[in-house]
């Protein structure tokens, strides 16, 4: 699997998240209580507006402590009572009628037909639920203010948080329902439309070459697009080869003369593999000199090192705690690799690279295992408990190559001019699987804290906003929160090209991102804007949830495990959002003049 | 005074409202400098011609707007705060409801928002529905309601947590002859359980059948308050009703009033409507804009 950014363990993250946290909101609440003052002090005065600003903190803080859950259910099930009557409903009619013409979309020749229905079915629902929440939200408060609906709502002891809170609440909990039910559906559709089986071919059955043990080796019929191998032993019980992501079980069954052969539902289509991962990367560069990193070949700058082909460059990765117990008949490992061409080379070998295996402490090495890497193909392997060292003597994995729990694996690529690209995760031991069916479920907890956030953005902008407006500034905020990454990029320079002013004068004067301006006074001004401009946007997005960390697809897709730690982060984070946009929501609304 | 002063439920000071478009400019002043002070137990009437800062007042002192300048107290505390809500209820000027529930929906999430319990609720609401004659209709959406309907649930909505105030911002509105009736009869059963009752109304003659005292504003001024029956009485005249007087008595009458046979039936002052009180007033004003003196309020 691509995996691009790794989220700290929970305990690592939370520290820091708080500290964060805790900083954003002092410093909003600096900015707030300064724009607050002024805006008063405009009004009332210096000493007036000081005034004001005392009182409405002094009633905040009160307010706070005389929220009611009743009064916060009762807004929550009006808020319901909302939302089924604006036909949210909908919503899963345009789902189903998504599922059923999801045949038209979708490559039946896919080499992992599970993965890309399974990405499919769940970035459809991720886009219909945010959808959903992104409409829902941003018009509620709006058409409630505007039909003065809300006169009725504010005059009875509400307090502005709770109706913020409330309809946070009304709208995740149909959406939460919301997500349930397209989950069900989901499920048994992946699961449904690829379930298949073969027959095998009885007329390519032959006896395997150089095999006196009397199995036999053929091909199944071709059925969901594609066609298996099969391999049958002398007594009857036999397998195929995985393809388009399984294998299936084949059964000889003998009846007198006549054999009949059964093959089994698809295998390990849908996988939740539990890795364990290395903890550290060196590097080696071309002359055998140790690095931090490898090099760079122009793209994904930050996180994958590269290492050429046919030079001492190397990767090793080590790994802890790999002992007899854990792993008592060796190691499976997988290992993915991005394969950089500098010459086509023959695209169908893929690249030619070793592994070996190293004692970190004594130094001892295996004999090299060579195979053959594909760009971004997982290369599953097993290494045995017993081996051979260079010389060919026979050694065992954890009394010769394994001290202290620890073990080295270095890779090269041996393929002159060809490159391998790596980062810390591309390797690991695929340690247990977990349920397909929890880390399916577990990937909706992506889903539903995105539509949270969604949900509390949209509250919070229609607070002081007009229904549509609040749609876009809360669409605004997703999208910037999706770009966070690129924009931090662009501020601290790595994006080539410059900030939007640099940019917009290249290309009205017609040069690429990367010509050197010639120094001029133009240039300074540009750059001088841009920075600012860029400090402002880094600024707003830091305090953006990064969207793309919210999803799961990818390690459900790619048949890993979702590990605890991501839903930690996923939750926490958007339940932070939820407390800080119903603070700001409070004192837009406690602010505002309802019957204007 | 002190002992006087926790009687006053509602007191406004110089109380003002612009009211401004988006960029900040002036539109129209809705309310001039309005003090007013409105104690335990009174209903109150606030009349003026259309436009003439009547809802702006209620709202001001729901503290759904928020002052120009001047003040707003209720209970003794800021119209803004939410607190003394617990012991207001406010029927809007239309009935603004949310038209997919029904009665009995409606009053049950009022009666959430102030936090009773369910048992409570059930009760009151049973109650309320009765009490404002919509049984009968009582599990339809209010968007079937007609108009009478829907202010009938709206009061019963603005009665809820049995409040120590109400603002009627013109209650009888769209009600039928009977309904104006029992809402008459409502409000003055409401005064005889000691609560205040502030309300708005263009129909004059409602307002004369219940109010204690009345306010009448006119372009966001305040051009006359005080007890009904004394600003109705033209103190200038006398009003003498008699029965059994003969021609002959008649002559005499005015010289000879106590000792003839007739039996005095009423002598009093005689009053005039509240519509050529409000119409004298209104046309006064427009004759002389400008803030007029209020007089003082006389016992009666
Ligand atoms: N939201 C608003 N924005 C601008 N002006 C307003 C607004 N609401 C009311 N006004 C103006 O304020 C003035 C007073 O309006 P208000 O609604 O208080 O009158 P009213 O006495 O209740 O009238 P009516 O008898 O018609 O209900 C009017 O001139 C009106 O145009
Ligand atoms: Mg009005």
């Amino acid at each position: 699997m691509v995996l691009e950014n790794a989220l700290p363990p929970f305990d690592v993250w939370i520290g820091p998240a708080l500290l964060f946290f805790g900083v954003a909101v002092a410093m909003l609440a600096v900015l707030a209580l300064l724009a607050g003052y002024l805006v008063a002090a405009f009004r009332y005065g210096p000493l007036g507006g000081g005034d004001v600003v005392f009182r409405t903190l002094r009633t905040a803080v009160f307010d706070l402590f005389s929220m009611s859950p009743r009064r916060i259910a009762a807004l929550a099930w009006l808020a319901i009572q909302e939302s089924l009557r604006r036909r949210v409903l909908v919503g899963f009619g345009v789902f189903v009628l998504i599922l059923l013409f999801a045949g038209w979309f979708l490559d039946p020749q896919s080499t992992d037909p599970a993965s890309l229905y399974l990405s499919f079915v769940l970035t459809a629902t991720n886009f219909l639920v945010l959808l959903m929440a992104l409409f829902l939200s941003a018009f509620s408060l709006p058409a409630d203010i505007k039909n003065h609906t809300i006169y009725t709502i504010v005059t009875k002891p509400v307090r502005p948080g709770e109706i913020v809170l409330g309809r946070i609440v009304g709208f995740a909990t149909i959406g939460t329902f919301l997500l349930a039910i397209m989950g069900v559906i989901s499920y048994f559709f992946v699961v449904r439309v690829v379930d298949h089986t073969h027959e095998v071919e009885i007329a390519s059955l032959e006896p395997i070459a150089n095999d006196a043990s009397g199995a036999v080796t053929g091909r199944t019929t071709l059925d969901a697009n594609h066609r298996h191998q099969v391999t049958i032993d002398a007594d009857g019980v036999g397998s195929t080869d995985t393809v388009q992501g399984h294998w299936h079980e084949v059964d000889a069954v003998k009846d007198g003369d006549e054999t009949t052969y059964v093959i089994g539902p698809p295998r390990d289509l849908y996988t939740a593999r539990v890795p364990a991962y290395p903890t550290s990367l060196r590097f080696k560069d071309r002359t055998g000199r140790g690095s931090d990193r490898g090099i760079s070949v122009g793209y994904e700058w930050s996180y994958r090192s590269f290492i050429e082909g046919a030079t001492l460059a190397s990767a090793t990765w080590t790994f802890h705690n790999i002992t007899p117990e854990r792993f008592p008949d060796g190691l499976p490992i997988e290992l993915t690799v991005r394969v950089f061409r500098s010459h086509k080379g023959d695209i169908e070998q893929g690249i030619l690279g070793s592994l070996v295996l190293k004692n970190p402490t004594t130094g001892r090495t295996s004999g090299i295992t060579t195979f053959r890497a594909k760009d971004n193909q997982i290369d599953e392997r097993f290494i045995k408990r017993k081996l051979t060292d260079p010389e060919g003597n026979p050694i065992d994995l954890f009394d010769d190559l394994v001290s202290d729990g620890q073990l080295e694996i270095e890779l090269q690529c041996l393929d002159e001019s060809q490159y391998f690209g790596v980062a810390l995760p591309d390797i690991y031991i695929r340690a247990r699987d977990a349920s397909f069916s929890i880390n399916f479920l577990k990937s909706y907890v992506g889903i539903w804290a995105q539509m949270l956030l969604v949900t509390s953005f949209g509250v919070m902008f229609s607070t002081f906003l007009s229904g549509a407006v609040a749609m876009m500034a809360t669409a605004a905020a997703l999208v910037l929160g999706f770009f966070s990454q690129f924009i931090h990029e662009v501020a601290v320079g790595i994006v080539e090209g410059g900030g939007p002013t640099e940019a917009l004068m290249r290309t009205l004067t017609q040069r690429n991102q990367t010509t050197e301006l010639e120094p001029s006074l133009t240039k300074s001004v540009i750059q001088a804007v841009d920075s600012v401009f860029m400090f402002f946007m880094e600024w707003v997005t830091s305090l953006l949830p990064d969207f793309r960390r919210f999803s799961d697809v990818d390690y459900l897709a790619y048949g890993f495990d979702i590990p605890p730690n991501v839903l930690g982060i996923q939750v926490v984070s958007a339940i932070g959002y939820v407390i800080a946009l119903s603070a700001i929501g409070y004192f837009f609304l406690r602010t505002r003049e309802v019957a204007r | 005074m002190s002992s006087e002063s926790s009687d006053v439920v509602v007191e406004t000071r110089n109380l003002s409202k612009v009211y401004r478009d988006f960029w900040g400019r002036q539109k129209v002043r809705a309310l001039k400098a309005l003090d007013l002070e409105i104690r335990r137990g009174e209903i109150f009437g606030l009349l003026g011609p259309n436009g003439s800062g009547k809802t702006t007042t209620i709202k001001l002192l729901l503290g759904l707007l928020f002052p120009t300048s001047g003040q707003a107290l209720v209970f003794g505390k800021d119209a803004t705060d939410v607190s003394k809500n617990e012991r207001l209820g406010y029927l809007p000027e239309e009935s603004y409801l949310y038209r997919f529930l029904n009665a009995e929906e409606t009053l049950d999430f009022y009666g959430r928002l102030f936090d009773m319990p369910a048992r409570v609720r059930k009760e009151r609401t049973a109650e309320l529905i009765k009490l404002v004659g919509l049984d009968w209709a009582k599990r339809r959406q209010l968007k079937e309601y007609s108009k009478g309907m829907a202010r009938r649930i709206g009061l019963a909505q603005a009665l809820v947590n049995d409040p120590e105030l109400i603002l009627l911002d013109e209650p009888t509105s769209g009600l039928d002859p009977i309904g104006t009736r029992e809402m008459k009869d409502l409000i003055l059963r409401l005064k005889e359980q000691g609560k205040t009752v502030v309300m708005c109304s263009h129909l004059l003659a409602d307002v004369q059948d219940v109010c204690d005292r009345i306010a009448i504003l006119h372009q966001g001024e305040l051009k006359e308050l005080g007890r009904v029956d004394s600003l109705l009485k033209l103190r200038d005249e006398t009003e003498i009703r008699v029965r059994g007087l003969s021609e002959a008595a008649q002559a005499e009458l005015r010289a000879f009033f106590d000792r003839s046979d007739a039996s005095v039936l009423a002598m009093d002052n005689p009053t005039t409507t509240l519509e050529d009180l409000f119409l004298s007033i209104v046309r006064e004003s427009e004759a002389r804009p400008g803030r007029r003196v209020v007089k003082q309020e006389q016992q009666s």
